[in-house]
């Protein structure tokens, strides 16, 4: 991971956000309300999933996926900047490689609900109850998530 | 600044600084907190501006109660983390701002579900103008709240 490390410390981009002082703070306070849009968004479309408030249209609920969208592109940029600023604390550290195995995670279990959730709900009509795929899908998405923010914040601990 | 000092130099105070779980577990909690809350208002506001008509006023408004558990979280939390260094942070702009800025955005929140669970049958597909306004206070509210917790660390 040295020479990843030297060779990212190398780069424009890398110099360019450890030279200035506003970068830092401004990749982290655009990495949290990014945090915060995907999380909100997260939550009331796994709950639904779940169970929890069946009045509400599956088809309504799709409409917080842009948000969760933009809150992880958000997050996805300015992480790629984190790590080129300070590849030394990110790449050895295990809460980041833990933290990535959730994205990768959490990306496989969207998939899983892609080709087979939303087909299978589809066919069930609304208020009808959630199968068990459905559920666990709902209750794994929010697992991942909530670890991927536990481990981005515990990530300086481990360092 | 007396209160502050014997604050600052409680055990709670000094577990939560030096032991290996008292800050990371409050920071973590601080950040959980956080999504929830902040998260679960600004897709509320969203809704509000209208967006995602489909989903009722009053099946959003359930959320309430998971967001406020968010935020009891984080003020327990932030309290936790505000004992570590009492004394500099009532002197921390960013701090005193972030208070500020959380009051206005509890206050709005509570007033537009106070709004929904009361008239927002009447509304319609759309909130009235004056609700979307309170709506945008909240959002620019909680949005400047989180940058300027973020900065506390840094002025």
């Amino acid at each position: 991971m040295t020479s990843v490390a030297a060779w990212i410390e190398s780069t424009s981009l890398s110099q360019f956000i450890i030279n200035r002082s506003w970068t830092w703070p401004t990749l982290e306070s655009l990495h949290f309300l990014g945090l915060c849009v995907l999380i909100g968004a997260v939550l009331i479309m796994d709950l639904r999933l779940i169970g929890f408030q069946r009045e509400i249209p599956l088809r309504a609920v799709h409409k917080l996926m842009p948000f969760a969208l933009l809150g992880f592109t958000v997050n996805l940029l300015t992480g790629v900047m984190f790590v080129f600023g300070e590849p030394q604390l990110y790449l050895d550290n295990p809460a980041f490689r833990i933290k990535m195995s959730l994205i990768v995670l959490a990306g496989l279990n969207f998939v899983l609900y892609y080709y087979k959730v939303d087909p299978l709900l589809t066919r069930l009509g609304p208020d009808s109850p959630p199968p068990p795929l459905a559920k666990g899908v709902g209750a794994a998405s929010l697992l991942f998530w909530f670890g991927v923010l536990a481990y981005g914040r515990l990530l300086p601990y481990f360092g | 600044m007396g209160t502050l000092i014997s604050i600052e130099q409680s055990a709670f105070a000094e577990w939560v600084r030096v032991s290996a779980v008292g800050y990371p577990l409050m920071i973590t909690s601080h950040a959980i907190g956080m999504g929830v809350m902040v998260g679960l208002t600004l897709a509320f506001c969203v809704r509000l501006l209208g967006w995602s008509q489909e989903i009722s006023y009053s099946a959003l408004n359930r959320f309430w109660g998971i967001a406020w558990a968010g935020f009891g979280l984080n003020f327990v939390s932030g309290t936790a983390l505000f004992t570590t260094q009492a004394t500099s942070y009532v002197e921390s702009v960013p701090f005193l701002l972030k208070l500020a800025l959380i009051f206005v955005g509890v206050v709005t929140a509570a007033l537009l579900q106070a709004a929904v669970t009361r008239d927002a049958d009447g509304w319609g597909s759309s909130a009235p103008a004056g609700i979307r306004a309170l709506a945008l206070v909240s959002i620019a509210s909680w949005t400047c709240a989180v940058v300027s917790g973020r900065l506390i660390a840094y002025y």
